[in-house]
C-alpha cells in the first residue's frame, strides 16, 4: 500500500459503554484521502459518542482511532464567541492552529462568500453566516479529514449549496469528509454510506 | 482526578489534537506569547462588550454611595478594627460607603467573570481541541481577571471620591482590588462549575449581601465575632477602614484578603482543566495535504 492511499482515519474496533448500555460494540472502519463518506445512524444509535471519540474529545473504552494528517471538527451548533468578530475568531484559531498565515482562511471566506462580515460581530450575524464561520474555523489548517456533525441543520439553502460546493472540492483535492448524519441527502454523492446500528456499522455502497 | 487533566496546563506544553504543526519558524518561547497575548485580547474585547456590566458600573455604583449619603446618618458607629485590636469610633455614613462599595463591586465582577466563563466552556474547549494550550488560555483568564478588578477597583475608588475625601485613598483601593479579585475568581469558579446561569448568579448575590452586610456594623450590631474573620470581604474591610480611618499600614492584610481570591482561582482552574481536557487520539505522522486549491 502506498503513502497516498494509506487511511487518513483509522477506527479499530472503538467500544463505549454507559452504564450497562453499550453504546459502541465495536466500530471500525477506514476513510481514505478524498473519499466522501457518510455514516447515518437513528437518534440514540451512538453517532454523537462515536463523534465524539473521532474528534478527540472522548476515550474509548477500548479500541483506537489513527489519525494522518490532521482532522478538523464541525460542530452540529456553531461553537463560537458572540462578542467577536469573525476576523477576531479567524486570529484566535490561527494561533491555536499554530499557523503562519491567514491565507487559507482567506480562501475559505471567499468561497463561502461572508467576506462583507469580517468586521461583524457574530452575536449580529445570521444563522447561516455563523455556519459558515463554524465550517471555516473547523478547514481553516487544512486538515487532511473534516469531520461533519449534522451538516444540514441550520444550513440555509444558500449555505448548503456552497456547502456541497466547498465538500466537492475538498475532495477533489484529496481531502477526505465524514458526515455523520440521522438523515442523508444526496446519496448519490457518497463514495461510501455506512450505517450505525446496534453499535455496530454495516456498510454498502450507494 | 486523572493526571491527563492537567497535561498542557504548562505554558508552552501544548496537547495538540488536532493540528498539523506548521509555524517551524517561531520559536516555542514566542509562539506562547504570541498566543498568550490573542487570548487575552479577546477576553478583554469580549469584557469590554458587556454592555450591561458598564451599566451596572456607570450607574450602580455611584446611586449606591448616593443612597448611603442620603439615608445613613453619620452617627459613631463602633468597628472592631483588627489590626490593632481596638474598638475604632468611625463615622457611619463613611463606613457604609466603604461597604456599599464593596458590596457593589462584588456583585458586578461576580456576574461579569461568571457570565463570561460559563458562555465561554464550549468555546474553551472547542478552541483546546484545535490545538490552544488550555495552559495559555487559563493564564490569560486569570491575567483578565486581574485587570478587570483592577480597572473597576480604580472606579470604584475614584467614584468614592465624589461622595468622601478619605486619606488613605491606596488602602481603599487596596481592599477594593482584593474584594474584586476574590469575587472575580468566585465568579470564575461558578463559572466552570454550575450549568444554569441563574443558580450562578443567586449564589453571586447571596454570598455577596450576606458578606458584605455582615461586616458593617450598622446592618450587624454584632460585626465583632471571631467568625467574621472567614468571609472573603473581611480582609479588605479591614484594608479600607484602616485607610479611611487611621493612618496603619495592614499589609498582613494584603495576603490575607488574596488568600481567598487565591484559593477560588486555583479550585477554578483545576475544575477548567478537567472539563477542558481532550481525551487525544494517536496520530501518524504524514505530511498535511498540500495548499486546497479553491478557485473555480
Amino acid at each position: 500500500m502506498t503513502a497516498a492511499t494509506e487511511p487518513v482515519l483509522e477506527a479499530r474496533d472503538l467500544r463505549r459503554t454507559y452504564g450497562r448500555h453499550k453504546v459502541l460494540n465495536g466500530v471500525s472502519f477506514a476513510v481514505r484521502p478524498g473519499e466522501l463518506v457518510g455514516i447515518v445512524g437513528e437518534n440514540g444509535a451512538g453517532k454523537s459518542t462515536l463523534l465524539k471519540i473521532l474528534a478527540g474529545e472522548l476515550r474509548p473504552d477500548t479500541g483506537d482511532v489513527l489519525l494522518r494528517g490532521g482532522a478538523g471538527y464541525c460542530p452540529q451548533l456553531p461553537v463560537l464567541n458572540e462578542a467577536l468578530s469573525v476576523q477576531q475568531h479567524l486570529d484566535y484559531f490561527a494561533a491555536a492552529y499554530a499557523l503562519h498565515d491567514l491565507s487559507y482562511a482567506d480562501a475559505l471566506v471567499q468561497k463561502l462568500a461572508f467576506s462583507q462580515y469580517r468586521a461583524a460581530r457574530v452575536g449580529a450575524l445570521s444563522g447561516g453566516t455563523r455556519q459558515k464561520l463554524n465550517l471555516t474555523l473547523a478547514l481553516m489548517h487544512r486538515p487532511g479529514l473534516l469531520l461533519l456533525d449534522e451538516p444540514y441543520q441550520g444550513f440555509d439553502w444558500e449555505t448548503y449549496l456552497r456547502f456541497w460546493d466547498l465538500a466537492l472540492d475538498c475532495r477533489a483535492q484529496g481531502v477526505a469528509v465524514l458526515v455523520i448524519s440521522h438523515l442523508l441527502f444526496e446519496r448519490e454523492r457518497f463514495d461510501r454510506i455506512a450505517h450505525l446500528r446496534g453499535g455496530r456499522i454495516e456498510e454498502y455502497r450507494p | 482526578m486523572r493526571a491527563s487533566a492537567l497535561r498542557g496546563l504548562l505554558p508552552g506544553h501544548a496537547v495538540s489534537a488536532a493540528a498539523p504543526v506548521e509555524a517551524t519558524a517561531a520559536t516555542s518561547g514566542t509562539r506562547v506569547a504570541g498566543r498568550y497575548r490573542t487570548a487575552l485580547k479577546a477576553l478583554l474585547i469580549e469584557q469590554g462588550r458587556n454592555h450591561t456590566a458598564l451599566l451596572l458600573l456607570v450607574g450602580f455604583v455611584p446611586l449606591w454611595y448616593g443612597l448611603m449619603v442620603v439615608l445613613v446618618p453619620a452617627d459613631a458607629v463602633a468597628f472592631r478594627f483588627r489590626v490593632t485590636g481596638q474598638f475604632l469610633q468611625v463615622n457611619g455614613q463613611q463606613l457604609s460607603l466603604i461597604t456599599a462599595g464593596l458590596n457593589a463591586i462584588t456583585l458586578i465582577v461576580g456576574f461579569v467573570l461568571f457570565s463570561a466563563t460559563r458562555r465561554g466552556m464550549a468555546f474553551d474547549r472547542r478552541l483546546a481541541l484545535a490545538g490552544y494550550p488550555r495552559g495559555t488560555l487559563l493564564w490569560a483568564k486569570l491575567t483578565a481577571l486581574t485587570l478587570v478588578s483592577a480597572a473597576v477597583a480604580l472606579y470604584a475608588s475614584v467614584v468614592l471620591l465624589a461622595f468622601w475625601r478619605p486619606g488613605g485613598l491606596l488602602l481603599i483601593f487596596a481592599g477594593c482590588f482584593c474584594a474584586a479579585l476574590t469575587y472575580g475568581a468566585f465568579g470564575f469558579l461558578l463559572g466552570v462549575l454550575v450549568r444554569g446561569e441563574l443558580e450562578g448568579f443567586f449564589l453571586v448575590i447571596m454570598l455577596s449581601l450576606m458578606d458584605a452586610f455582615l461586616q458593617n456594623p450598622i446592618g450587624n450590631p454584632a460585626a465583632n465575632k471571631d467568625l467574621l474573620a472567614y468571609f472573603p470581604t473581611f480582609a479588605p474591610t479591614q484594608l479600607a477602614v484602616a485607610g479611611g480611618f487611621t493612618s496603619a499600614f495592614p499589609d498582613r492584610y494584603i495576603g490575607l484578603a488574596l488568600a481567598w481570591a487565591a484559593a477560588f482561582a486555583l479550585l477554578g482552574s483545576l475544575i477548567f482543566a478537567v472539563r477542558t481536557r481532550i481525551a487525544g487520539r494517536r496520530t501518524a505522522n504524514a505530511r498535511p495535504p498540500a495548499a486546497i486549491n479553491l478557485g473555480g
